[in-house]
């Protein structure tokens, strides 16, 4: 389609965010390179130096070509130029701009950049900051820059494409008959972003997240960087801040996650052992277990080794881990990795790139690293911290190992094609299972670990204190563990053990900060993150264990299903709107819905009562559903959460009727309903017989109706109904009742005549399964019809005054700013109103103002209508001349006692219900809490370390 | 011997046994008739008879939803999922289930369903046939 002149393209942005692209890639590689050479040169210091200022200024280049990529690619979507397939992927019109951020890392080239830039802010503070270690660590960050830059490149080698480029016109990216049309752009319209991702934690937490996964690289960069230039032990002070910062942001990233799923998705829980998660949580655990080892080594020498080890393989797991979620081997196993996008290849090789760069030069180093002759003692903390590292280690590696099952398939479904994949048949407690006890082993590890600062310093003097800390702990800890039993009521004796773990470390360290720090939280900051891991053990078996489901519907007929599982199931219960159910001690009411655009939120009330009946307790909730954009179906449902101190209510919209959940279904559900006509008059009441469908028995009743027109009127309303200038409305009040019923149902259909299409308005009774609609006929004998008038000419002078019908009509002069509720008005439009009044032989008087307008040299004329009188006007001509006008009159009397054309189906379905799962979590803060203590503790010791590293330097 | 190495020796045999022992939560997508020999839980893949009746009635049970699933043999049951009957699943391309065979039907208490990508190029050539005509 080379040659077609595109209308209204902006193809600037793209070419400088292509040269942007190129701009990274090439100075990137530079950088790493003159970086490189800068260590590699460094016995001559003028040369080392060059290279040294080449790295920096090609790290320079480098930044701006990222920036220049970032800031390209939000402009094109905050301008919504739907010519770019990144764009037109992620963003449509109707997205709000808050979410444009969600939106640009929704898809795998955001993501990669807003890693990439992450790596550059991180990279400027190194530049700042890391000294003579600058050379080699930025030479490894710069190594990575380049591999990800590859991932946007979107370059063709032969027929293989490396890379995905951003910054593509969706015409070069897709071939369809609509590119052949210049004026494309006006036919397409943006996919917008999953509705799922419109929440303010999509907003947060991908950010937090990709900083903790850039951040774990200066680790691994300080650890390379002492490997190569085999100073064992420099790197060990200026990295400790660096890996406590990557372990903080990587865990609130994760927790983040965690909270957007709680919050926003509707399985009930903030973990699910998804891979996606899962690979997340692994570098983290291998991160911190290097943190460990890294504060042994700092302080004794030891571990220095392990170090390496585990922060080379929290990088290269998450390089893994970023291989998992976005080459689709992950297929039909996990609920939210990536689109596929042909990247595989690329990011097998990223991975072992850096696992092979990082595990050769560590197994070439490894005798050369210094290690303590006389082994650590058994009861030394450094000793118990190893074992701590290694009980770590062992949980990512058991994770990661039943995560890569779908890898694994695919290895060996390459050896042997007839290969069956095999799939984890009940993930959660597979992994449950297992990392009980890794919780249990780290609970009581962490806590036992700290009454050993009595045996280090004078073991003699100090025993004593020793057996009554411990003996202390050990009472409390059980007594505490006793008594959370009884909370969540978890018996089986591996949750007990686990309980107690957490309980122990509580207060172990607790005490070991109250009594032994004497609460210098300055220095505690471990202290603070073991506590919080003790909460969070808590808050976990609190709310995961004992989650229960209030939504239990106690009169769902039982005997459809046989077996004693199945009923844990049924955690859905059909609510009907103002009908009031009892479930695990609340009266719960679907009170109303309320439609905002494509949200249709739901209240739903709460109320927990006495034996007397009086209301203890009331809250509302909220849960809404979202329609996709173009309201046929729904999008997303998100739950609302009544949240107390000790637990949390969880409400979801599970199911719907499908009249309101697929709008398709409801437009042939309407058309199939059997709408019986009636002519009533009003006041009048009128009976019938139908036949009603019993439900669940296939048989039919003959059931009475009867309706009475109480009203009718052009000015009707309807919620369904927003006016638009120019319709003609129709509204009637009827009742209805049935025999078998004792109230009188009263509904207020409507129907309107828009341009030559008629659209209806009906109400549906769902007491009675019914549905009422009016009949257009209607508009004939509320408005009278044109072709029924017999209309008479006048000439007006000003003032004059023209008998007519027994009514005297007077015109009072023009007025050039006429309006009419039907006149749209352009901007070549004359338009003049000629102002009527109509005088009655009773002295009434009512004023009058037909239109009389031209609109491309062609005369036009609205009519104005004196409803009361019957009295309808037309301005026909005025003569600027004479200053008269021509004017025609008509009177009908509108007819009083007409009959109006009802139509009732008594088959309609309910539709006034919602299904709705309800979920109590107890002590579900306990685990918000905790974790937020453990981020906290690291943030803690990062400043603290700091503060140490400058402290330092000062001296 | 150094006792790190006797606790790393003791800890891979450890990691060993646990993975051999975790083999067993691990299965193979199986077939009807897997199911209805075996008798235990199984995870099915297969498809919606998309022309086979779909039943779910809110109103009698919240959480009884009936469809008809073809496996990958080709085989076609009749599948009681005990749960609401999710959104979209008319354009589900595959189903996961699990759960067992109880008679000649398969009730199912989990459900995973792959559904198209969302980034479908439909719209252009929607489009682009309007233009046409």
């Amino acid at each position: 389609m080379e040659g077609i002149p595109y209308l209204n393209e902006h193809l600037w942005p793209g070419r400088i965010g292509h040269a942007g692209i190129l701009l990274a890639f090439t100075a990137a590689i530079l950088s790493a390179f003159s970086y490189f050479m800068s260590v590699q040169r460094a016995d001559y210091a003028d040369e080392a130096a060059t290279w040294k200022k080449i790295g920096r200024g090609a790290f320079l280049g480098h930044a701006l070509g990222v920036f220049t990529v970032v800031g390209m690619l939000f402009y094109v979507m905050i301008r919504e130029y739907t010519e770019y397939q990144y764009v037109w992927a992620h963003v449509s019109d109707d997205l709000p701009l808050k979410y444009i951020f969600s939106a640009f890392w929704e898809g795998q080239e955001g993501s990669f950049l807003l890693w990439m830039f992450w790596h550059v802010v991180l990279g400027g503070l190194l530049v700042a900051s890391a000294k003579n270690w600058e050379s080699p660590v930025l030479a490894v960050l710069m190594l990575i820059e380049v591999f990800i830059s590859i991932m946007i490149l979107g370059i063709y080698i032969g027929e293989v494409r490396i890379g995905s480029n951003p910054t593509l016109l969706l015409r070069n990216t897709m071939d369809a008959p609509i590119f052949a049309n210049a004026d494309y752009l006006s036919l397409i319209k943006g996919n917008g972003l999953n509705p799922l991702l419109q929440n303010y934690w999509m907003t947060i937490h991908p950010p937090t997240l990709f900083l903790g996964f850039a951040s774990t690289a200066v680790p691994f960069a300080f650890a390379i960087a002492g490997l190569w230039k085999k100073d064992f032990e420099g790197w060990i002070k200026p990295a400790l801040p660096w890996a406590l910062f990557s372990g903080m942001i990587l865990g609130t990233g994760i927790l983040m996650g965690g909270a957007w799923a709680y919050e926003a998705l509707s399985f009930g829980g903030y973990w699910a052992w998804d891979p996606v998660e899962n690979m997340s949580l692994v570098p983290w655990l291998t991160l911190l277990a290097g943190i460990h080892t890294h504060l042994v080594a700092k302080s004794t020498g030891y571990s220095i080794r392990s170090t390496f080890f585990f922060y080379i393989i929290s990088f290269v797991l998450v390089l893994y881990s970023t291989y998992m979620t976005r080459s689709g081997v992950l297929g039909d196993t996990s609920a939210h990795a990536f689109t596929e996008m042909g990247l595989e290849t690329q990011l097998v090789l990223f991975v072992l790139t850096f696992l092979l760069i990082g595990l050769v030069l560590l197994i070439a180093r490894f005798r050369q690293i210094p290690e303590p002759k006389p082994e650590e003692s058994l009861v030394s903390k450094e000793f118990w911290l190893f074992i701590g590292s290694l009980v770590l280690l062992f949980s990512a590696l058991l994770i990661t190992a039943s995560t890569s099952l779908p890898v694994f398939n695919k290895i060996m479904e390459s050896f042997n094609p007839a290969y069956v994949g095999r799939v984890i048949t009940d993930p959660i407690p597979h992994y449950n299972k297992y990392q009980l006890w890794i919780g249990i082993f780290i609970g009581l590890l962490s806590g036992g670990v700290q009454f050993l600062r009595f045996r280090e310093m004078n073991w003699a003097g100090n025993s004593a204190k020793f057996f009554l800390h411990t003996g202390v702990t050990l009472a409390l800890s059980g007594a505490l563990t006793w008594l959370c039993t009884r909370w969540i009521n978890a018996y089986a004796w591996q949750y007990v053990l686990l309980l107690f773990a957490g309980c122990f470390t509580l207060i172990a360290n607790l005490d070991y900060i109250i009594t032994f720090l004497r609460g210098r939280l300055k220095v505690g900051g471990s202290v603070l993150a073991h506590i919080g891991f003790g909460m969070m053990i808590v808050g976990i078996l609190a709310s995961g264990l004992n989650k229960r489901f209030v939504s239990i519907n106690t009169f769902v007929m039982d005997g459809l299903i046989e077996g004693g599982d199945s009923e844990r199931l049924k955690n859905n219960v059909l609510l009907f709107k103002g009908v009031p159910m009892q479930m695990a001690g609340y009266e719960v009411t679907y009170v109303s819905d309320t439609l905002d655009n494509v949200t249709r939120t739901y209240t739903v009330n709460y109320q927990k009562k006495d034996e007397s009946g009086k209301v203890l307790e009331e809250f509302d909730l909220h849960p809404n559903i979202l329609y996709d954009k173009s309201f046929t179906k729904i999008a997303a449902s998100n739950p609302d959460t009544k949240q107390y101190l000790h637990k949390d209510i969880f409400t979801h919209i599970s199911s719907l009727p499908q009249v309101e959940m697929d709008m398709e279904f409801r437009k042939k559900r309407e058309d199939s309903l059997r709408y019986q006509p009636h002519s009533l008059r009003l006041g009048q009441t009128y009976s019938f017989t139908d036949t009603v469908l019993l439900r669940d028995r296939d048989t039919f009743v003959l059931k009475q109706y009867s309706l009475r027109l109480e009203e009718i009127t052009r000015e009707a309303t309807h919620p369904d109904y927003k006016a638009q200038q120019g319709d003609l409305t129709a509204g009637a009040v009827i009742s209805v009742k049935r025999d078998d019923d004792d109230s009188t149902y009263t509904v207020t259909p409507m129907v309107i005549l828009r341009g030559q299409l008629v659209y209806y308005f009906p109400s549906q009774i769902n007491e009675l399964s019914a549905r009422v609609r009016l009949h257009p006929d209607v508009f004939d004998q509320i408005y009278t019809p044109e072709e029924s008038l017999t209309y008479k000419e006048f000439t007006f002078k000003q003032g004059q005054i023209v008998d007519f019908e027994g009514l005297q009509l007077r015109f009072d002069g023009f007025n050039p700013k006429a309006e009419h509720p039907a006149l749209q008005k352009e901007e070549s439009d004359l338009a003049v109103g000629a102002r009527m009044s109509v005088l009655t032989p009773q002295g009434g008087q009512f004023q009058a103002q037909p239109v009389f307008f031209i609109r491309d040299n062609t005369p036009f004329n609205l009519k104005d209508e004196v409803e009361n009188l019957g009295l309808h006007l037309r301005f026909l001509s005025l003569d600027p001349k004479t200053e008269t006008i021509q004017l025609m009159a008509a009177r009908k009397l509108p007819q009083e006692d007409f009959p109006a054309a009802i139509e009732l189906a008594t088959n309609s379905l309910r539709s006034d219900y919602i299904v709705m799962e309800a979920i109590e979590f107890p002590g579900i803060n306990l685990f918000w809490l905790g974790s937020t203590l453990m981020m906290l503790g690291l943030g803690l010791s990062m400043t603290h370390r700091i503060g140490q590293l400058y402290k330092k330097e000062r001296a | 011997m150094k006792k790190i190495y006797v606790i790393v020796l003791v800890m891979i045999v450890a990691g060993i046994a646990l993975l051999i022992n975790a083999a067993g939560d691990t299965s193979t997508y199986s077939t009807f008739e897997d199911a209805a020999r075996s008798g235990g839980k199984v995870k099915i893949a297969g498809q919606l008879a998309k022309d086979k009746e779909m039943h779910y009635d809110p109103q009698k049970d919240p959480n009884y939803f009936t469809f008809y699933l073809t496996d990958t043999e080709g085989n076609e049951r009749k599948v009681v999922l005990l749960r609401e009957k999710p959104q979209d699943f008319e354009m589900s391309e595959q189903i996961v289930l699990t759960g067992k065979m109880k008679g000649d039907e398969f009730v199912a208490t989990e459900m995973l369903m792959k559904c198209p990508s969302k980034y479908k190029d439909e719209e252009i050539y929607i489009n682009a046939e309007k233009e046409n005509s």
